[in-house]
């Protein structure tokens, strides 16, 4: 080590890192999209964007525009009307509906028959006179044919439910993943600052913990909440998550707690607390930085398993789990725009946020100055 | 009933059974493949429940009384029986002779003597339904009908132990082949009771041989028996050589399809296939690829997939067609339907949908009236099924076709129904109760992606007309058990008939069903009196005006949205030949044959 000449104040760990990270410019690009994917996510959480995802504007399974508008769409949509069922002698199948007569009969529809029975219906006033007052206007909403990217089997437009879907699912991966990295953090310090009994006890919890598989594990957390919606998949996903911080932060502990700068806050009579988060905190914080986002990306995907085994968000959230389960069965019939959007934006997002938990670590590794 | 041509088909078979008495026809070469979408529990027939290990049991177990493969409505037809019960007491006593020479496949049990089929065999059969060791599902079918057996399973239930030697003043076996029964009530449906797959004749010295284990050992008399069993995966059937045999000569309907099957099959000894053997398929697509391939002879649980084989208006696509793969369509004999719970409390909690004054059925009926039957119909069955105006479905005694519902589907109605009974919108959009409390729907479902499209179409539903619906998720049984003791608020249910008789619809609503099949709890003394009249009737058009009028006082009520019946396509191979869904049966494998020159 050379003698410095200038005493100007040596940079931080941060700046370091800050300044390594300019220079890796996948770390960038992947930055800016989870920049963007986060951006998305506060648009349409404050109702900027796709607030009206729930509506129906166009017809049952509308394929995306650039394919064009399905020929047979136009028929399905007639398909509650009558019609009488015809007999093509001509036609290749011979397989003809042996009921086609009686449906006809049944789908022929008539007024109710009130004459043979003297049941009296207690609302019969009230809906006489409501049926008198409003008339049988039933004005038909319009339903476009295409949508930009498709429409799901509702009729809801694919674009604005992948937007609201990578709402739900970047909030529950970034929340869970907090609570994950939360409960590690206190636990791990607590366990490797104190040893002895406090670090046995977590140990053992620990090892409860691990010794579950981990899909049996959700699923019996599911089943004890025993509740369906959002929160449950944070509670779920962050309660299992927590043992792969708990194990490195108190590794980091143990190391940090002999080191001399702790000693010496001792000394000066810091106290346990102040000496675990306020002396030793900021120098393992990279590494529940890095752990946290790793995990981010881990419980993004862990929601689409749980929504898929219908663990997942509830009824009124969509999720990218959800889209995918939707689009089990309707890829088999050939509506693969659903499968297709919320697979882009999960692959898009996880992948970019890879790549930059990659980065990061590579910036604040010290040891790779 | 129309007792003339059932004695007629009655003597008509027999004679065919005697000219070709003694030809064994199943071709062990011919083994029909198909599959269960769910795995079978067992084949003790009193202690199942579910459709799939019916089916096997139905083909293992003989019954006293059957239906005739093509006459529609199902009718009732002899089977181990030598004629149809004589009915005395104006149908309070039922006589049955039991045919002689019909022996149970040889088991260890038996310690290698054969072993007589007896009609005490069939008294012991449905005493078993009453022992509390049994747990069976199915007790109903049976309870409060014949004198002396609910004393007997009371007692048993007390003492922990079921006396099957005390005497049952209604299971009289005056001799060996003759079982009189008698009823406490006269009950016209009660024939197709023991028609039912689940009240075929078990050997008590197998049952009791295996203890426990019964489910895995059934020893019938049917035709088929048990061949290989591998739990949740495969079951194997084999012909049953001592087979009394059956001769095919159904009297064709007015259905061109009878005929062409009549002429196909007239005058074949049955059973023709000499194996069955059943694959445990889960995953509609796997089912859909093992036909397509060729390797399952039939195949009809393939609803989700329905578009790719065939177009809505349900003929074979071309492509298929040309390949020579016939295509079965009916209506199933089942009606679907959402329930409110009835009663003015679940648990301690107030229910916001129960009651009958005017306000809580206006409620009812604004939420029937905004369910969205027709998206069920086109977009979650994609076009297969039809919508369900009545609460017997088609192909079952009592069914009127004529009938429309009075509640049509009619959200603008509805919201003007709950506005006029003050049950008013917030800021949210959502309504309150009339006292201003909020008003919260809940709706109880399995965790399944096909329960998933039922929640968002209630959800729909409900959001047209502002009322806030909360999903709550549990596993099947669990629903079950919350449902019997009426816990539950809302549910989508089904009902598939057991006997092709009305009167197994229409008691879902029979108020002391209650914590039974009356799942929605509900109790109208008006409903109550006119079933209570119409189970003392025969079919007929009597009876069919007090079905008309109960099914008016429900709909007053509204405890049900009526929903749908679906219909069942079943794919066959081109070489598959005989095969006509019937209504009541739950498998057809022993009226059908393969083709001769059939590429296998």
């Amino acid at each position: 080590m050379t003698t410095a000449t200038s005493h100007a104040e040596s940079p931080g760990l941060w700046v370091l890192a800050w300044r390594r990270f300019r220079h890796d410019r996948v770390g960038l690009v992947s930055f800016d999209i989870v920049l963007f994917f986060v951006a998305l996510m506060a648009a349409s959480w404050t109702g900027l964007i796709a607030s009206d995802w729930a509506r129906e504007v166009g017809v049952s399974n509308a394929p995306p525009t650039f394919t064009g508008p399905k020929v047979a769409s136009a028929r399905l949509e007639h398909a509650a009307a009558p019609e009488p069922l015809r007999r093509d002698k001509s036609d290749e199948s011979a397989a003809v509906d042996p009921l086609a007569g009686v449906l006809a009969e049944i789908r022929a529809s008539r007024p109710p028959a009130a004459a043979d029975t003297e049941i009296v219906d207690p609302l019969a006033d009230v809906l006489a006179e409501i049926r008198g007052r409003s008339g049988s206007a039933s004005a038909d909403e319009t339903r476009a044919a295409t949508l930009i990217f498709g429409g799901d089997k509702w009729g809801r437009d694919v674009l604005k439910k992948t937007i609201k879907g990578t709402e739900t699912s970047m909030f529950v991966g970034l929340a869970a993943a907090a609570l994950a990295a939360l409960l590690g953090t206190v636990f791990g310090a607590l366990a490797g600052y104190y040893g002895r009994w406090i670090d046995d006890f977590f140990n053992w919890f620990y090892s409860v913990f691990t010794s579950i598989p981990y899909l049996l594990l959700i699923l019996s957390i599911a089943a004890v909440l025993n509740q369906k919606g959002t929160m449950t998949v944070i509670l779920i996903l962050g309660l299992t998550g927590w043992t792969g911080i708990f194990r490195l932060i108190r590794a980091e502990y143990m190391k940090h707690k002999v080191r001399e700068y702790v000693q010496a806050a001792d000394a000066i009579g810091a106290s346990h607390m102040r000496r675990m988060f306020v002396h030793i905190f900021p120098n393992v914080s990279h590494v529940v930085l890095v752990q946290l986002s790793l995990h981010v990306v881990l419980f993004i995907k862990s929601e689409v398993v749980l929504s898929f085994l219908g663990f997942g968000v509830g009824v009124d959230t969509v999720s990218w789990g959800s889209m995918l389960n939707e689009a089990q069965t309707e890829l088999l019939l050939g509506n693969w725009w659903q499968l297709a959007a919320a697979t882009a934006a999960m692959a898009m997002l996880v992948t970019a946020f890879g790549l930059l938990t990659d980065a990061w670590r590579d910036a604040l590794d010290p040891k790779l100055k | 009933m129309n007792r003339r041509s059932l004695g007629s088909a009655a003597v008509s078979a027999l004679i065919a059974l005697t000219l070709h008495a003694g030809s064994h026809a199943a071709d062990p070469a011919k083994t029909l493949r198909v599959t269960f979408q769910v795995a079978e529990t067992g084949f003790d027939p009193t202690r199942t429940s579910d459709y799939y290990s019916g089916q096997v049991i139905e083909a293992i177990f003989d019954r006293l009384l059957t239906y005739d493969y093509l006459a529609r409505p199902a009718k009732l037809v002899p089977s181990a029986a030598e004629s149809l019960p004589q009915v005395t007491d104006n149908g309070k006593t039922y006589t049955f002779k039991v045919r002689k020479g019909i022996y149970f496949t040889p088991d260890p049990a038996f310690k290698g003597k054969r072993r007589e089929l007896t009609a005490e065999d069939y008294a012991y059969s449905i005493k078993r339904f009453f022992d509390p060791r049994n747990r069976s599902p199915y007790t109903f079918l049976y309870e409060g009908k014949i004198v002396g057996l609910d004393e007997l399973g009371a007692q048993a239930r007390k003492t922990g132990r079921f006396d099957y030697d005390a005497k049952v003043a209604g299971l009289e076996v005056p001799d060996r082949y003759t079982l009189r029964i008698h009823l406490r009530e006269p009950d016209y449906g009660f024939p197709h009771i023991i028609a039912f797959d689940l009240s075929g004749a078990v050997a008590r010295e197998v049952i009791e041989a295996y203890g426990e284990d019964t489910s895995a050992h059934p020893v019938g008399t049917g035709p088929y028996r048990l061949k290989q069993y591998t739990r949740s995966s495969k079951i194997i059937l084999e012909a049953n050589p001592d087979y009394r045999g059956m001769v095919w000569d159904f009297q064709p309907g007015d259905d061109p399809l009878d005929r062409e099957i009549a002429a196909q099959m007239k005058g074949k000894k049955l059973p023709v296939i000499g194996n069955v053997e059943i694959s445990i398929m889960e995953e509609t697509q796997s089912r859909w690829l093992a036909f397509e391939k060729g390797e399952t002879d039939m195949e009809y649980q393939l609803w989700d997939l329905s578009p790719t084989f065939m177009a809505e208006d349900g003929r074979l696509r071309p492509q298929f067609a040309k390949r020579g793969i016939k295509l079965g369509r009916s209506v199933d004999p089942e009606i679907t339907y959402a329930y409110f719970n009835m009663l003015d409390k679940i648990g301690d909690q107030p229910n916001p949908v129960g009651g009958y004054s005017r306000e809580k059925i206006a409620l009812r009926r604004a939420i029937a009236m905004a369910y969205k039957v027709d998206d069920q119909i086109r977009i979650i069955r994609k076009g297969q099924s039809i919508k369900a105006e009545y609460p017997i479905p088609p192909g079952i005694a009592g069914h009127d076709p004529n009938y429309r519902s009075s509640i049509p589907y009619d959200p603008k109605t509805a919201n003007a129904l709950l506005d006029r009974f003050g049950y008013r919108k917030g800021t949210d959009g959502y309504r309150t109760l009339p006292d201003g409390k909020p008003l919260l729907i809940r709706y109880s479902s399995t965790p399944s992606e096909v329960a998933r499209q039922f929640d968002e179409l209630m959800k729909r539903s409900l959001d047209s007309i502002g009322i806030r619906l909360e999903i709550h998720k549990d596993r099947f049984p669990d629903l079950i058990k919350l449902e019997r003791r009426c816990r539950l608020m809302m549910r989508g249910a089904a009902w598939i008939a057991d006997t092709p008789d009305g009167d197994n619809f229409m008691q879902l609503l029979y108020g002391p069903n209650t914590f039974q099949s009356n799942n929605a709890c509900y109790k109208s003394p008006a409903f109550d009196k006119l079933y209570e009249q119409s189970r003392a009737m025969p079919d007929g058009p009597e009876r069919n005006r007090l079905y008309r009028q109960m099914t008016r006082q429900m709909e007053a009520d509204t405890p049900w949205i009526m929903i749908d019946s679906r219909y069942r396509n079943v794919l066959m191979q081109p070489y598959v030949i005989g095969f006509k869904k019937h209504p009541v049966l739950h498998q057809e494998w022993m009226y059908i044959d393969f083709e001769p020159k059939a590429k296998r």
